[in-house]
């Protein structure tokens, strides 16, 4: 079957369920709402870092469900590769540090058979965004990775109460000091603030009584120490509650809270479904409910993405795609090998540097993405990953792509690759669009290249 | 040729302004609004040098009639018939011919004793608090200029409130929660090297048309600094100095006219800085002021050339100031108080404050008598248009230096 004949536009995505419970129940494709390439593709770029023809393909194949189970629970041995990487970058780390590791990581989001844990894990990375620049060493650095995607699907509340003794996590909020005298209360406000509760649900109060839970943390040579003399085991008063609470009370404490839930569950749906239109508090309920009783993430996760509102058009081209998911996207979808040292400086330049988030909020994204500058810049690195040569290679080859499935000829290679980067979101005439970049000399590779190219400037290629 | 940002500007002006309030928006969201409309009101530009490594203000701005400043420096002492008058008491150091040339013009004003209480001596920690203007840590985000860019950002006007351009990694005061700021070696990275169009239809997704604004706006500034990037500074008049490269740079982008209003250069290399002169100051520091003066005449030279005199506002800083006394290696060590350059067509020109007393020191460094906030808040609030207090998270009075 190709491409070409099961495409639907885009915007044909189903209409936005009304109710709540509707909006969660797992979409089941049917009239009116038709699985298709661009649903398959939609779900793949939300889920991971983009596709593959064959990946695209095998998830048509496959159906929105099926592919869901896999996206969780993947076939390959996810555990052994994990393992396999957590050795080069530990290797990579020690050898070049910060920007080495990033370029591990990248290199990580490319190959790893465990996209969704992977997608998420950035997810919480921006959620706690530790400042790496005082972390110190960039190992450190790759076990706050590890601790977050050990947990990314898992129980919130095994993976809050381990930050709570992650180096990282309290170097990157300047926490690594939290003497019973003078209790630190930078980690208590972000804790509040920014991961659980959310501002103007807390009091200055319980700032300073969640931070006095807290004291006796401290990181020495890169390491967390537990100073007991240093701990304030008298009783404190957090949020309504009363107990000679620790770090890991008071993590309890902050996930009874109803507006934990409600957060996660709200920015869960801006990472997953929409940058902008934010999901009204009647359909966030259920969601919140179920993970105000478990704490399960993976599970949080899962449900969102079975939903009918994921496969909306209230979902479909409902964000930016972020400088990764461009960058990534592309090279997936084009089978090829990059440096991603090299990719992890032009990322940085299009606004997203891995360990460095421009604020404890971490990245604003959405609109945010995309300014005269970064697009700018976008369209140059794909044309610096499409050039054929310079400093990222002949490692995309698009024509050879096209070939390789069984698209010779120049029309249906073009076509190949409209299908395979835009999914038909636009009526575009592949043939003329071929003719318009067909200016150039260098035979069908060139050419192909410089149609893949075009069609990563398109407007719709910077939503995800 | 695609209009002018500016002539947009003054056509469409007010009646935007008052089309978003009519709308019942938010109250939240309609401050932002006022916020980010009030600093598109105008075009002016600030444009701003860090001088890395702590500028030794006594033999910049030097106080030669001064016998402490005689008696305390044996071998940096500058001789008075070297320097370029500015007062019966105060010269310019010898390298800076040209800033006396601008002061003549009153194109240059000089604000003294400019620092901030409880001075930090640590590199590290005076940086930091001249980046951020959060002088008592209470956590206020990003830098100064950062918070100046988001506060600036309009979701229909111009993305790029501030930009960086030198070669160093960009300095800390940049640093936006939710604008990129970017870092530019050459106006080059903004040019697109192909570009189309993309043919549409309208869209009822607003990100979508948000990316479809921003590529229009991305292709015609492409349009306006492919030409002026290629131009050669030397032809242009400047020197070879890598500030003066990165003002040639700053020149074309405002000369693109494209929405940018802060531009951030650096002089000494980042890290330390080359300002910084435990040891053997003279030479080191006769290079440096050399390339300051000489670059920053070039770029008024060519700012005139180019009709932008008027809306371009310089201003120099360095993290503090240096010992009064030398100390014994032909250096100084870390001091406080020194002053501040402001260049351009805006300033009513001379001298801002007095002379910091050399005889009432702190740990041999003359002390601050104008907290920088003071000037933060007069390049914002007075020069650009912003709301000085949103930005530095308190009231501080702006200084008198600008013409009406």
């Amino acid at each position: 079957m190709t491409a070409r004949t099961t495409l639907s536009r885009g915007s044909e995505a189903g209409p936005a369920p009304a109710d709540p419970e509707q909006a969660w129940q797992p979409y089941q494709p049917g009239d009116g709402r038709p699985w298709n390439l661009a649903l398959a593709a939609h779900l793949l770029r939300r889920a991971g870092f983009g596709a593959s023809h064959a990946r695209l393909q095998q998830a048509f194949a496959a159906g929105p469900q099926r592919t869901i189970d896999v996206l969780l629970r993947p076939e390959a041995d996810a555990a052994a590769f994990d393992r396999a990487f957590d050795e080069h970058e530990a290797a990579a780390a020690d050898a070049g540090g910060e920007h080495a590791l990033r370029g591990w990581w990248l290199r990580r989001m490319l190959e790893t058979p465990h996209p969704l844990q992977e997608k998420t894990t950035l997810f919480w990375l921006g959620h706690v965004a530790a400042d790496g620049s005082r972390a110190g060493s960039a190992r450190l650095l790759q076990e706050h990775v590890r601790l977050l995607r050990s947990q990314a699907l898992g129980d919130t509340r095994i993976l809050l109460a381990s930050l709570l003794r992650d180096p990282a996590t309290l170097l990157g909020h300047g926490a690594e000091q939290s003497h019973r005298s003078r209790p630190n209360e930078r980690l208590a406000r972000h804790l509040l603030e920014n991961v659980t509760l959310g501002p103007g649900a807390f009091s200055q109060e319980d700032v300073q009584e969640a931070a006095r839970a807290l004291t006796g943390g401290f990181v020495r040579d890169g390491r967390y120490a537990f100073v007991a003399r240093e701990h304030d085991a008298g009783v404190k008063r957090i949020l309504g509650r009363q107990g000679s609470f620790a770090g890991d009370d008071l993590i309890d404490v902050l996930l009874e809270q109803p507006a934990t839930a409600e957060r996660l569950a709200q920015k869960l749906c801006r990472w997953l479904i929409a940058d902008e239109d934010e999901p009204e508090r009647a359909l966030i309920a259920p969601l919140a409910a179920a993970f105000a009783h478990e704490h399960d993430f993976g599970k949080l996760v899962e449900t969102v993405l079975r939903s009918n509102l994921f496969f909306s058009a209230r979902a479909y081209r409902r964000k930016v795609k972020s400088p990764i998911e461009y960058a990534l996207g592309l090279v997936i979808a084009l089978e090829g090998v990059v440096s991603t040292t090299e990719l992890a400086k032009d990322l940085a330049a299009l606004g997203q540097e891995l360990f460095r988030p421009p604020a404890a909020k971490g990245w604003a994204g959405g609109r945010r993405w995309i300014d005269e500058a970064t697009l700018a810049r976008r369209h140059n690195l794909a044309a610096d990953l499409l050039r054929g040569a310079g400093r990222y290679g002949d490692r995309l080859d698009p024509h050879q792509v096209a070939r390789r499935h069984g698209c010779e000829r120049e029309d249906s290679a073009a076509r190949f690759l409209v299908d395979l980067l835009l999914q038909g979101d636009r009526d575009l005439d592949a043939g003329a669009l071929l003719q318009a970049v067909h200016g150039t000399s260098g035979g069908p590779a060139a050419a192909a290249r410089a149609l893949a190219r075009a069609l990563a400037r398109f407007p719709e290629y910077q939503l995800a | 040729m695609p209009t002018s940002r500016r002539h947009f500007l003054k056509a469409s002006l007010g009646a935007s302004a008052l089309a978003s309030f009519a709308s019942g928006v938010p109250g939240f969201l309609a401050r932002a609004l006022a916020a980010a409309q009030r600093a598109q009101e105008r075009d002016t530009v600030l444009v701003v040098v860090q001088l890395t490594g702590g500028n030794d203000g006594l033999n910049t701005v030097v106080p030669f009639t001064d016998d402490v400043y005689g008696r305390s420096r044996s071998t940096l002492r500058l001789p008075a018939a070297t320097l370029h008058r500015i007062s019966a008491d105060l010269g310019f150091h010898p390298d800076m011919k040209e800033f006396r040339g601008l002061f003549d013009e009153e194109l240059l004003s000089i604000v003294q004793g400019v620092g901030y209480p409880r001075q930090d001596r640590d590199h590290d920690g005076a940086m930091r608090a001249w980046h951020t203007a959060d002088c008592e840590a209470r956590g206020a985000p990003g830098g100064w200029l950062g918070r100046a860019a988001d506060l600036a950002w309009n979701v229909d006007g111009p993305g790029v409130p501030a930009a960086f351009v030198g070669s160093i990694p960009r300095p800390f005061g940049l640093s936006a929660e939710a604008t990129v700021v970017p870092a530019l070696r050459s106006l080059e990275e903004l040019v697109l090297r192909e570009a189309q169009e993309h043919g549409s239809s309208p869209s009822d997704n607003p990100l979508l048309e948000h990316v479809r604004a921003v590529d229009r706006r991305a292709r015609s500034n492409s349009l306006r600094l492919e030409p002026l990037a290629r131009q050669d500074s030397g032809a242009a008049g400047y020197p070879s100095f890598s500030l003066a490269q990165d003002l040639h740079q700053a020149a074309r982008l405002i000369e693109a006219d494209i929405g940018v209003r802060i531009i951030y250069c650096e002089l000494g290399g980042g890290g330390i800085g080359g300002f910084d002169n435990h040891a053997n100051q003279l030479g080191n520091h006769c290079a440096l002021l050399r390339q300051l003066a000489e670059s920053v005449a070039a770029f008024m030279r060519d700012l005139r050339r180019i009709g932008a005199l008027p809306r371009v506002l310089l201003m120099t800083f360095s993290e503090f100031g240096r010992t009064v006394s030398e100390n014994g290696r032909r250096g100084t060590g870390h001091g406080e108080a020194a002053p501040l350059f402001l260049v351009g067509g805006g300033l009513k020109g001379g001298l801002a404050g007095p002379h910091p007393s050399l005889t009432d020191l702190v740990d041999d460094a003359p002390k601050h008598h104008t907290d920088f906030r003071r000037v933060y808040a007069t390049v914002l609030e007075k020069w650009l248009g912003f709301d000085a207090r949103a930005v530095l998270g308190e009231e501080f009075a702006p200084l008198d230096l600008l013409r009406p």
